[in-house]
């Protein structure tokens, strides 16, 4: 009978050897392919933020496309259109041309006035709004502005270019007759103009000019009003009028800038600056896009951002907010972009440098560029094409790979001192209605955002799930411990956006309206708890015993309602007695303490709900994890409950309940809906826990569906999910490691 | 506490042949054989540690203890022996009250401690075990230094001058034959020592605090031979000072260590005499059958 067993066996063995190996390769196979696919699917989120991320901080590059010789007189005045391929040319004769840029073919030709006038002057500045005020013999001055218009049939586009005049095709008047303009500024919109207009005996004559419709038969007629203002300095090199025609800049040689705030074109006001070091001299001036900063450009080869800020008597100040240096040749000229708060700039010897204000960033410096300063150049409205007119009456164009100047560094996590403000600051404002908003992407608001959301959820976590974890792993009677500790773990399949919804819709509310009484129960429910135990501690011991051991806790059930209770009924008529009925507003008033609805105290216990049940459960777990008979070996050497708690029992699980913690922190910092849905989502800074904040992780909830694909906007959401990424992988990381070290450790217990 | 010394001519390994010498002193120790039942001789005792008067055991409905009535000499080495369930470690946890951790347990009878019934309600329990202390079967040093290990019993009694806790655990590491071999690093951790070191650690925590009593649950069931040959003979230097009561499951070794045998089986005490009679003449077929291995 054993012998037939064996045989049995050995033919069984035979029979599934094969299979036995097969299954085992199989499933080592699963297994491995399984671990590597979870590796591989986070290796590849990480390199994909990192490959959208990347092009943000790449340097700009300049590729010259070709070079066309320009017939007729030097250009004095060079236009591009939005897509880079039309250009616009005023010669110094008041003839005009539009062109192809590839080719050079003429696409319209003119003259701004006729053959026998010449140009006496024109204006300085004003790119962006393509306003070219040119100044005749005897005080008159037209404006002119280059129009593109871009007609599609099917996939073709037709460029139409046409010139138009915002005051009509005859020249104004703009300084009396017989005088001769020296240097003039001009801006125009569809209300109407203003020219500033030097004439050579120093008077300054500042035009307004409002389009104003007829009551009776609706046509419109200009009516213009004048002021003459005497100019003190006898060196005016520069005159410039921002877009919006409420400050006019005369600027002299030597560096004074008489600023004049025409807010009242009828009563300028004048504020002087002197701009420059006394051995230094402008060579040029423009405007950032928008018309608030000057962009001052010295024979030293520095660029100065200039704009003004108000101080203590409400008074505009010209004020220096930043330096560029190009080289240490003078600056010969300036380019702004259109939309951007950028420029380029050339000096005399041919350096050409890209550089962007707010992110403080020099995107490109070639020095040699050029062999000699180009005497007229253009940016596109893209900013990606630039042309230069050489000394040889060349015309070159660049292309220009310059995406994403305005972020840096500095841009992201400093404080960027922005036009308008009086300080530097962190502000994250990403879009807005108005065209000449800058878009600010600091994104040190969010991340505070998310550490205050954090911070606050945590000080409400910890202790709860901490102390519930040593209450339940420790003390707690076995058969109570299996109904509390899944109902606990259950708390983190509840999602998030339910959390968020209560918080937001029901809890915020609530705590707004009975504010009192949540500030009461926090500081009375321990006080309660301490009491009712010290009480229960001094019970005779048969009233004691009459709970089984470790279920006393349920005596806590009653009491904790009990005291929410009392406090959020109590507070009302105190609240009445002591804060005027209104304690937010109490607050506001005589403490200054703003108060949100959705603020951080709602999200710290939202969020401190939400990862209670990860702190509590790994906690709970390494408590209770530690071996019996070491809390045994204490107890035996005479140690009460609680030495053996402190000082065995916690020593050993503290790497466990760390480890919960700081994936618990890993959990809030990336949590979404919760900070989405009960803050107000504005990204202050600020440590009130009354007031709200944003979080990078609902600032990418919030943005990414209305960020353009592949702009700058697009990226930093996805540059702030790097962010993220990276710190919750760092949690996790850290407490992994720690984890491993506690196995290494206490494994051998 | 006083330093004990080896002494290697001590022939432990025969059971039944505990070198004759130290038998014969300890017998001379006492006048009269204790011998059940016991109550006759108790008066005659010198010293008694504990008495256990009609000792009642229930986890939950079930009886593990059977009237238990026996007499725990003083500074001498006892040891329960008999078949696994037998009621000898919840007899030993009966003596500082460790059986009170499980829960359904309730006990009826008495167990005094030096005339004070120590499972009375009043008791501190903490004090009890101060005065009881214990080693378990499996080494349970503490994830703390080796220092921090012996220091514990003291620290926890509110003692944290340096000096005095320098002088207690090299004491304490001295009596259990363990400072040799780890006096350069009591700073590292207890952990890292080996099974039977880490035994002869818990044993010097244990006596650090210098309890009256000292109850060994199967102390060496987990070591190597070598390490069980050293326990025991730290237990033989130790009851110079301490009273013992060891549970063990290798006859041998109650043979060879203890004064004094009782023999449990289904939570009755079968037996309880001096070890030399119960190993050569006992009294009851039970024991015979036990300790000749016809089961168990």
């Amino acid at each position: 009978m054993t012998a037939s067993l064996s045989s049995e066996l050995a033919r069984a063995e035979q029979r599934y050897r094969h299979f036995r190996t097969f299954k085992d390769k199989l499933f080592r196979f699963v297994m491995t392919a399984g671990g590597l696919t979870v590796i591989g699917a986070l290796l590849t989120i990480f390199v994909f933020l990192v490959y959208v991320v990347l092009p943000l901080f790449q340097s700009a590059g300049m590729t010259q496309l070709g070079v066309i010789p320009l017939a007729g007189p030097a250009p004095v005045r060079l236009d591009l259109a939005e897509h880079g391929d039309t250009a616009f040319a005023l010669g110094g004769d008041a003839s005009y041309r539009f062109f192809e840029i590839s080719t050079g073919k003429s696409l319209l030709e003119g003259r701004l006035t006729p053959p026998e006038t010449i140009l006496t002057a024109l204006n300085d500045s004003t790119r962006s709004a393509r306003t070219i005020a040119a100044s005749f013999g005897h005080g008159k001055v037209l404006l002119a502005s280059p129009q593109y218009r871009e007609t599609f049939v099917g996939a073709q586009r037709t460029m139409t270019p046409a010139l138009a005049y915002p005051l009509g095709p005859d020249p104004v008047q703009a300084v009396p007759k017989g005088k001769t303009i020296v240097a003039i500024a001009a801006e125009a919109n569809d209300d109407g103009a203003t020219i500033a207009a030097l004439a050579n005996d120093r008077m300054l004559y500042l035009t307004n000019y409002v389009k104003v419709a007829s009551l009776l038969d609706g046509e419109q007629h200009v009516e213009s009003t004048q002021v003459a203002l005497k100019v003190m300095s006898d060196d005016v090199s520069f005159m410039t009028l921002n877009e919006s025609q409420q400050a006019l800049y005369v600027i002299s040689k030597k560096g004074l800038v008489s600023f004049f705030d025409i807010h009242d074109k009828n009563l300028p006001r004048l504020t002087e600056v002197q701009v420059l070091a006394p051995d230094a001299q402008v060579t040029a001036v423009e405007f950032l896009s928008g018309g608030t900063s000057l962009l001052i450009g010295d024979s030293l080869g520095k660029i100065t951002q200039w704009f003004p800020i108000r101080d203590q008597n409400n008074r505009h100040q010209l004020t220096q907010i930043r330096t560029f240096a190009i080289s240490n040749q003078p600056v010969a000229l300036i380019v702004p972009e259109f939309f951007r708060k950028g420029f380029a700039a050339i000096d005399s010897a041919g350096a050409l440098g890209l550089f962007h204000t707010t992110a403080e960033r020099t995107v490109y410096l070639q020095k040699g560029f050029l062999a000699t300063a180009p005497s007229a150049a253009a940016l596109s409205p893209r900013g990606d094409a630039l042309i230069l007119l050489n000394a040889h009456q060349t015309l070159a164009r660049y292309d220009v790979q310059n995406r994403y100047p305005e972020v840096s560094w500095h841009s992201l996590w400093g404080r960027v001192w922005y036009e308008g403000r009086r300080a530097p600051e962190f502000i994250w404002q990403s879009s807005s209605s108005s065209n000449d908003f800058e878009p600010k992407f600091s994104l040190t608001p969010l991340a505070f955002g998310t550490l205050k959301a954090t911070v606050y959820a945590m000080f409400f976590a910890i202790p709860v799930a901490v102390l519930g974890a040593i209450y339940t792993a420790y003390f707690m009677n076995a058969g109570l411990r299996r109904y509390v500790k899944p109902s606990i773990e259950i708390m983190a399949a509840l999602p998030t956006v339910i959390l968020g919804f209560l918080a937001g819709l029901w809890l915020a509310p609530l705590i707004e309206l009975r504010l009192l009484g949540f500030l009461g129960a926090t500081f009375l429910m321990p006080l309660a708890i301490f009491g009712v135990a010290w009480v229960w501690s001094r019970l005779p011991a048969w009233a004691r015993q009459r709970l089984p051991q470790g279920t006393e806790v349920i005596l806590l059930v009653p009491l904790v309602c009990g005291v929410l209770w009392v406090a959020m009924n109590v507070s009302q008529p105190l609240e009445q007695l002591w804060f005027g009925g209104n304690l937010p507003r109490w607050l506001g008033q005589t403490l200054g303490i703003t108060f949100d609805q959705r603020n951080s105290l709602v999200v710290g216990i939202a969020m401190g709900f939400a990862v209670i049940p990860n702190i509590y459960s790994i906690s709970e777990d390494a408590i209770f994890g530690v071996p019996h008979h070491l809390s045994v070996g204490s107890l035996a050497l005479g140690a009460t409950s609680w030495q053996t708690l402190t000082r065995v029992v916690l020593l050993t699980a503290s790497p466990g309940i760390f480890s919960g913690i700081v994936i618990g922190l890993g959990r809030a910092v990336g949590e979404t809906m919760i900070v989405l849905m009960a803050t107000g989502n504005t990204p202050i800074m600020d440590l009130n826990i009354f007031q709200g904040f944003r979080a990078l992780s609902a600032n990418i909830a919030v943005e990414m569906p209305e960020s353009a694909l592949n702009s700058s906007h697009y990226r930093i959401l996805f540059l702030a999910a790097l962010v993220l990424f990276g710190v919750t992988f760092l949690f996790n990381t850290v407490a992994e490691i720690v984890r491993q070290r506690l196995r290494s450790r206490y494994g051998n217990l | 506490m006083q330093q004990t010394i080896k002494d290697p001519n001590i022939e432990i390994d025969a059971p039944g042949e505990i070198s004759g010498t130290m038998e014969e002193k300890q017998i001379s120790h006492r006048a009269v054989p204790l011998e059940m039942p016991l109550d006759n001789v108790q008066d005659a005792m010198q010293t008694e540690s504990f008495r256990v008067n009609n000792l009642f055991l229930y986890y939950g409905e079930k009886r593990a203890l059977n009237g238990i009535n026996m007499t725990i000499p003083e500074k001498q080495v006892t040891a329960f022996i008999g078949p696994s369930g037998c009621g000898k470690s919840t007899l030993l946890r009966c003596f500082n009250r460790l059986n009170e951790l499980i829960g359904g347990v309730r006990t009826e009878g008495e167990i005094t401690l030096k005339g004070e019934n120590i499972l009375a309600p009043s008791v501190n329990v903490a004090n009890l075990r101060r005065r009881v202390g214990m080693v378990f079967q499996k080494p349970n040093p503490f994830p703390k230094s080796i220092y921090e290990n012996v220091a514990y019993g003291l620290r926890i009694q509110g003692i944290n001058n340096r000096r005095v806790l320098d002088r207690a655990v090299e004491q304490a590491l001295r009596s259990a034959a363990l400072w040799d071999e780890v006096k350069d690093r009591v700073q590292e951790s207890a952990t890292a020592l080996s099974g039977g070191q880490q035994q002869r650690l818990v044993i010097a925590r244990a006596i650090a605090i210098e309890p009256e009593v000292l109850l060994l649950d199967e102390p060496a069931s987990a070591l190597d031979p070598i390490s069980t040959l050293k326990i025991e003979e730290l237990v033989y230097e130790l009851k110079q000072n301490y009273t013992i009561v060891i549970v063990t499951h290798n006859m041998q070794q109650a043979a060879r260590v203890s004064d004094y045998t009782a023999f449990m089986y289904m939570g009755d005490l079968i037996e309880f005499g001096d070890t030399r009679s119960l190993f050569t003449t006992p009294r009851k077929k039970q024991t015979e059958d036990y300790i000749t291995g016809r089961y168990g």
